[in-house]
């Protein structure tokens, strides 16, 4: 067999090689290694361990690792291996693949069916009883998110969300307030429209900015797509997780909505993540279409001297365009990878360290998200601006875990959006198009 | 002698085995298996039995994960096929291939003609082109997205100074593999123009004296003696930027990411995803022959074509 | 070629120039950007000339980038790539040019075959190898699979091919060994070979994405590419702009400045390969 030979080949190499292998030398604490995205942010944070001067996802995650190296008496030491998160799945897998398995790693519960199925993650159940943590102390969206058939398979760390981040100081502008100066919410597509007009009209700005061109960028589109789907009570799996249908009228409907404000001028186009940011910041646009992620990153910016946003800047969950009120959910979670933690010292402090991010939740929440743990809920909806999104998980919706390959919808669906924004493909093609890639999809197993 | 010429010509690399002196080569020995052990080992191990196990691997069911679930014959090949985005891939892939090699022997020619002087200008121009070779490519494409970046990129910049609107390359699907085509030879212009200039200076002065008396003109010497002269170093320039750009990926990945509806998605690009992140190790290794086929029929063209001009 | 300087002279020095401009442009640009405040460039980039300027970037590099560690690996595995690749291929070369041994004719054939197969078409099949023989994520799994380069055999067997055979025999006479003949009087001419093959193998390990990619997945063992990449994808989540172009000036100026310090030995060398 070929792979027998390749493989005595590349041992009798290896030897060879033997001086240069990489120094993997044992260490006498306790080492824990930790995948995850969020960015880095070590020049402004690297040594930084007081919470409060955290700002946004990065800063808060990176703090709180950094907190708990210093602090925890067990002599455990988190090694953050920071992977952007556009190839984040691609480069775990990759990982997988190439047995260099973190004991820990952050994973959408989108995700972790089909992490579930390739039993790469495995349940944490026993893991989080050791570490005094109950499952009871879950938000309900929460628990839903790591459960399935009954078994919990992550710690839940938040419940985020599709947002609108608006620019109030440019609705004024265009008069479209109501008395006590807060944005007037379009409640159709062609309301929607009509305020997109007004605003090109009385500002000379694009009504709406959402980053098209980067790796991770493709998420973008599905987010908005799967939240106008839910508001008309559409699903792509229509009849059984073995078949997609994109081109349910709901469907269609949803590409639509981008086609229109495409054809409309009504949204910027070829952005990427940075050039959003920068657009919005600089008040180049009126609404940024993007995540809870971003709330404590914009109420920074906005609070600058002399920041266009200083006018105003306010957020609402993703607004309903159609019949019911629905917005995408997800949620990001901690998993213990099968075979990143076989020693039973490095599963103890796994579980430590698990149990200080748990009393932690809340400072977590301070960069956007709803918090996971139910008991904090109430002190999350006193930050500012929260006020408006507390209400997500009443009306969130995700796929359920046996839909398979989530990541590779979400892409292929984003990847048919960016066509109609950038490239002024239809939404029949786009619709079309994406059913055709649904097919090779859910091929495999 | 004429080095990586001859050596990308299977035929008349094999000719001097046999013309070398008998001395020279002396009675067959075991031992001097021993000079070529090492590599030959390598060859087979990391060369050799990859093509057959990838060869193998286009027959299967294989994940990245799960694993081996058996064969599945051709399937992987009829699915590949049928498959829009791979018949994009392969579009995309011999039209990056299309664009680049002929800018990549006319840039580097003009560049090699223009700077073939003692000046001192010129060699400083050499380093110039030269120089940008030498970043790697994830610095070139940083580079590059921030020359791109809408509103605040270089490229918009300066085209808003000349009072001009600005145009997005990136995002736009006719100028999306255009965008890449111009990295990519702004990053490695540098070869092409050395090779043609060492080329250049194997020409012998007494040729362009006889031209001279003849009272020939600049265009006639350069159409008549010049051009003539370099066709194997065009033709070897021609091979290796085939052999380069149809491997395309890094560039692209980081710039385009092969979109818009992917207008630039590349062959490579379309493994990695397959293998990487879709787990489909079959599928990937299937496309992966696709690849394998195409650059063959390419260089099997080109060297017919250099066949057929020497002759003629 | 020593006429007068003619309209089309002037046409093609100034083209000329305008190129070498764009091909300056970007770099004086990114290096511009690296030295301004990343709150500035989130606004505008269009103030380059302008106060205010920071050093805070590059100090940011000194005290937090993962940088140094990417160019060490990039550096080991380039090195490593090149010495062993310039060996490997100089026995293998001098083997088939000068010497005869049983099964020659069949290994050259599959050495012109092997030439023929691209890298990345073997990726997949090399990353299972690899994977279960579990050597990812060390530098003898960077450094391996471009070991087995035929490019450099055939370039090495036609250097040696091409010098007289006479000095060598004299040597055989005296009853040297072919070993001592290859290192003591072959090696040594070939250096010019050594050169072009080094150089050539050196920017290609500097350059090489797809395999670290795939197969450096722990972020300490990152290459230089692979790490940078890692880095570009969503710039504005981290540090900023001005950040990352002080990580992508100090990543690209050793090789340039090297390159600078050795360009006549460089181009020479890279030109070797088409002609003596």
């Amino acid at each position: 067999m070929a792979t027998r030979l390749g493989k005595g080949v590349l041992a009798a190499m290896a030897a060879g090689l033997a001086a240069l292998a990489s120094p993997a030398g044992a260490q006498p604490k306790t080492e824990i290694t930790l995948a995850r995205f969020f960015g880095s942010c070590e020049a402004d944070y690297g040594t930084n361990t007081d919470l409060s001067r955290a700002r946004g996802e990065c800063g808060v995650i990176t703090t709180l690792v950094n907190k708990f190296n210093a602090e925890n008496k067990e002599g455990i030491t988190v090694k953050p291996q920071v992977i952007e998160w556009g190839p984040y799945y691609q480069q775990l897998t990759s990982r997988i693949a190439a047995r260099d398995i973190p004991a820990i790693a952050v994973m959408h519960t989108a995700q972790i069916g089909d992490f579930i199925r390739a039993r790469i993650v495995e349940p944490v159940d026993a893991d989080l009883k050791a570490a005094g943590i109950e499952p009871s102390e879950f938000t309900p969206n929460a628990r839903n998110g790591v459960t399935v058939d009954g078994k919990v398979y992550a710690l839940p760390w938040d419940t985020h969300s599709w947002l609108w981040h608006i620019n109030v100081g440019l609705f004024k502008q265009a008069g479209l307030v109501d008395e006590a100066g807060e944005p007037r919410i379009p409640k159709t597509v062609d309301e929607m429209l009509a305020q997109a007009a007004q605003m090109r009209e009385k500002t000379g700005k694009p009504y709406a900015v959402m980053a098209t061109t980067g790796s991770g960028d493709t998420a973008n589109g599905a987010r908005s797509f799967y939240s106008w789907l839910y508001d008309q009570g559409g699903s792509i799996f229509p009849g059984g997780f073995d078949k997609a249908d994109l081109r349910t009228p709901e469907a269609l409907a949803s590409f639509s909505v981008f086609e229109k404000l495409a054809q409309a001028n009504a949204i910027t186009k070829g952005l990427d993540q940075s050039g959003a940011i920068g657009t919005f910041m600089n008040g180049g646009a009126a609404v940024w279409f993007t995540g809870t992620w971003r709330i404590d990153d914009m109420l920074a910016a906005a609070a600058k001297p002399g920041s266009p946003l200083a006018e105003g800047y306010t957020v609402r969950v993703f607004p309903s365009l159609f019949t019911k009120e629905s917005v995408w959910t997800d949620n990001h979670s901690w998993v213990l990878l099968r075979g990143g933690s076989a020693k039973p010292e490095v599963r103890k402090a796994a579980q430590t360290f698990l149990k200080f991010m748990w009393d932690n939740n809340l400072a977590w929440s301070r960069a956007g998200h709803l918090p996971a743990r139910a008991a904090v809920l109430d002190e999350y909806a006193k930050l500012p601006l929260r006020q408006y999104v507390v209400g997500i998980p009443q009306i969130g919706r995700s796929l359920p875990h046996e839909a398979r390959r989530q990541f590779g919808f979400q892409a292929m669906i984003g990847e048919e959006i960016v066509s109609v924004i950038n490239a002024g493909k239809t939404a029949q093609a786009a619709a079309d198009a994406a059913q055709e890639r649904s097919e090779p999809l859910l091929r495999g197993r | 002698m004429s080095g990586a010429a001859d050596v990308l010509a299977p035929g008349a690399a094999a000719r001097p085995v046999a013309a070398a002196s008998a001395a020279g080569v002396g009675r067959p020995s075991l031992l001097n298996l021993l000079f070529v052990l090492p590599y030959v080992m390598l060859m087979l191990g990391l060369v050799a039995v990859p093509v057959g196990f990838g060869l193998w691997l286009s027959f299967q069911d294989y994940d990245m994960l799960g694993g081996w679930n058996g064969s599945v014959g051709l399937a992987n090949y009829v699915n590949l096929l049928s498959d829009r985005i791979f018949q994009g891939a392969v579009r995309n892939t011999l039209l990056f291939v299309a664009m680049t090699v002929p800018a990549f022997v006319g840039l580097g020619l003009f560049l090699a003609l223009a700077l073939n002087d003692g000046l001192r200008r010129s060699a400083v121009l050499r380093s110039v082109f030269f120089g940008s070779s030498v970043l790697s490519v994830t610095v070139v494409t940083l580079i590059w997205r921030l020359v791109y970046m809408p509103e605040r990129g270089l490229l918009g910049t300066v085209l808003g100074a000349f009072g001009l609107p600005e145009v997005n390359l990136v995002a736009d699907e006719r100028l999306a593999l255009l965008s890449v085509v111009i990295v990519t030879l702004w990053w490695i212009i540098g070869l092409p123009m050395t090779l043609f200039l060492a080329a250049l200076q194997q020409i012998p002065r007494e040729i362009y004296e006889a031209a001279a008396l003849d009272n020939a003109g600049r265009a006639r010497t350069l159409w008549s003696i010049t051009l003539p002269s370099l066709k194997r170093t065009i033709l070897l320039v021609a091979v290796i930027e085939a052999i380069l750009q149809f491997q395309i990926f890094g560039q692209v990945l980081l710039i385009t990411g092969g979109g818009p509806n992917n207008a630039s998605r590349p062959v490579v690009q379309f493994i990695y995803e397959a293998g990487f992140r879709d787990w489909q190790l079959g599928f990937a290794a299937a496309a992966s022959q696709v690849l394998f086929l195409l650059m063959l029929l390419a260089a099997l063209g080109q060297l017919w074509l250099g066949r057929r001009q020497d002759r003629g | 070629m020593h006429g007068r300087r003619t309209l089309g002279d002037h046409l093609v020095l100034a083209a000329v120039v305008l190129l070498a401009a764009i091909w300056v442009a970007p770099i004086a640009w990114i290096v511009g950007l690296s030295f301004k405040p990343n709150d500035e460039l989130m606004r505008s980039t269009g103030h380059l000339l302008s106060p205010p300027f920071t050093l805070k970037n590059y100090a940011d590099i000194l005290g937090a980038s993962s940088v140094f560690a990417w160019m060490l690996n990039s550096a080991v595995v380039a090195v490593g790539q090149t010495v062993l690749t310039l060996a490997v291929a100089s026995a293998a070369g001098y083997g088939f040019a000068r010497t005869s041994f049983p099964g020659k004719p069949v290994l050259f054939a599959l050495t012109l075959a092997a030439f023929a197969v691209p890298e990345q078409a073997i990726i997949v099949p090399l990353h299972t190898l690899f994977a279960e023989a579990d050597l990812h994520n060390t530098y003898a799994a960077l450094i391996l699979p471009r070991l087995a380069f035929p490019f450099g055999v055939l370039l090495m067997t036609q250097y040696f091919k091409a010098i007289p055979a006479e000095i060598e025999e004299a040597a055989l006479l005296d009853n040297a060994s072919r070993f001592k003949v290859f290192w003591r009087i072959a090696l040594p001419l070939s250096l010019p070979a050594q050169a072009t093959l080094g150089i050539y193998t050196f920017l290609h390990a500097w350059n090489d994405y797809f395999w670290p990619l795939v197969s450096a997945t722990k972020p300490e063992m990152y290459t230089l590419t692979v790490g940078l990449a890692s880095m570009q994808t969503n710039f504005a989540q981290t540090e900023g702009i001005g950040f990352l172009m002080a990580q992508a000036v100090f990543a690209g100026l050793p090789v340039l400045v090297l390159y600078l310090f050795f360009q006549r030995h460089i181009v020479t060398a890279v030109a070797g390969g088409a002609a003596k």
